[in-house]
């Protein structure tokens, strides 16, 4: 439910993955293939030639250092900057708001309810339960609307459909309250408090 | 069904399939490491300072001699490990990630429902039906699949058919998505003294 980029991580890890296979099959070949010896030496010492005459080339004036060092080193940057920032995407989309909007009246304003409103009432009401072990609800922004994640813990050999049309009445009365139809995703785990506790004998 | 809604279908798949953050977490902070250390070593280089580690031209020129200098176990094992971590992400990134969970009918909310609390529910029911402890039943849920395993206490007979009745009638009731079978099985050997 959270913004994390799917699509980007699939790609990135498919590069970062390949580069490495390719890298580590190489170094296994190397050890047990001589023919791959012989073809690595001729093209690796072709590389690095270029690559030395490309330093010779760049050189500062008067002195032994190339600049292209300094390239090197912004690319670097460069890359752990682009790093830092996919890190950073990784289960963001947490939300404030669930209600924004202006009403019908002609007084000038808007109405906001705050997330923090439904998570507290719902926690609440599910906090209650016997047949629960935890429950924890968060507001997350989904295509720019809020939506709710409400996560709970069922003990072990709660009916799950049961305790799902319940915790749908909940909803319904929420949004009673609040005015409006906000996405709701109800997520049962299991976890290891639920499984250590003692299993629900009543329901 | 909530997830005829396109809003509700996304949020339903997205809480089906994993995000791969975990993955993702560790390669991004395995090529920062590298791109730092990297970078220490060029701007040492650049500034025309003794290198930290190794030379940048040393490590190019010991790379090309590769198989020599280094013996071809260690070199063997370092390149089996890189392709492991490699294949790890690769595999991560191709499969489809499908997470161990259903999705319950529900017409107001997203229901997700871990396989492991569908196979509690379903554990209960069939320990009633067979009238033995918890300890005597084993349920285990896959996407397509229910399988029961009851062993019975030693000179009560469990009848299979009533299990698996009651199993099929706790599953229909529930309706997850994907429906899985069920199947029963009964251990041959009874337990003594439960």
């Amino acid at each position: 439910m959270n913004g994390t980029p799917r699509a980007l991580n699939r790609v990135l890890l498919f590069i970062i993955g390949v580069k490495l296979l390719a890298v580590g099959l190489l170094l296994l070949l190397l050890a047990t293939v001589p023919a791959v010896a012989a073809w690595w030496h001729g093209w690796s010492a072709n590389v690095w030639a270029g690559m030395e005459n490309a330093f010779r080339q760049t050189r500062f004036p008067g002195r032994e250092e190339s600049w292209l060092w300094i390239v090197a080193g912004a690319i670097l940057v460069v890359i752990i900057i682009a790093m830092v920032a996919w890190l950073s995407q990784q289960g963001k989309g947490r939300a404030n708001l669930l209600v924004s909007s202006d009403d019908d009246s002609h007084i000038n304003g808007e109405v906001r309810i705050g997330g923090g409103v439904a998570e507290q009432a719902l926690r609440a009401a599910l906090s209650e339960r016997t047949d629960l072990a935890g429950a924890s609800v968060a507001t997350y922004e989904v295509k720019g609307r809020p939506g709710l994640r409400i996560r709970i813990q069922p003990r072990q050999g709660v009916a799950p459909h049961i305790l799902a049309a319940e915790v749908s009445q909940l909803v319904e009365a929420m949004d009673q309250v609040i005015g409006q139809k906000t996405p709701v995703l109800v997520h049962m785990v299991s976890g290891a408090r639920s499984r250590f506790t003692k299993a629900e004998r009543v329901r | 069904m909530a997830g005829e809604d396109p809003e509700m279908s996304r949020i339903l798949s997205r809480a089906t399939h994993s995000s791969r953050a975990g993955a993702a977490v560790i390669a991004a902070v395995l090529v920062i490491l590298f791109c730092v250390y990297a970078l220490l070593e060029a701007g040492v280089r650049a500034i025309g300072q003794p290198p930290w580690l190794i030379d940048p031209t040393t490590a190019a020129e010991r790379i090309i001699a590769l198989p020599e200098g280094i013996t071809p176990l260690l070199l063997g094992a370092s390149g089996a490990v890189i392709a492991m971590v490699g294949l790890f992400f690769f595999l991560h990134a191709v499969l489809p990630g499908r997470r161990a969970r259903h999705l319950l009918r529900d017409p107001r909310t997203a229901v997700v429902v871990d396989d492991e609390v569908l196979a509690s529910a379903l554990a209960r029911r069939a320990r009633t039906a067979a009238n033995v402890t918890q300890e005597q039943v084993m349920v285990v849920v896959s996407r397509q699949m229910v399988v029961v395993n009851v062993r019975p206490t030693s000179g009560s007979r469990v009848s299979e058919e009533a299990v698996l009745a009651a199993v099929q009638a706790e599953l229909d009731e529930m309706s997850p998505v994907p429906m899985p079978s069920v199947r029963v099985n009964l251990a041959s050997s009874g337990v003594i003294g439960a």
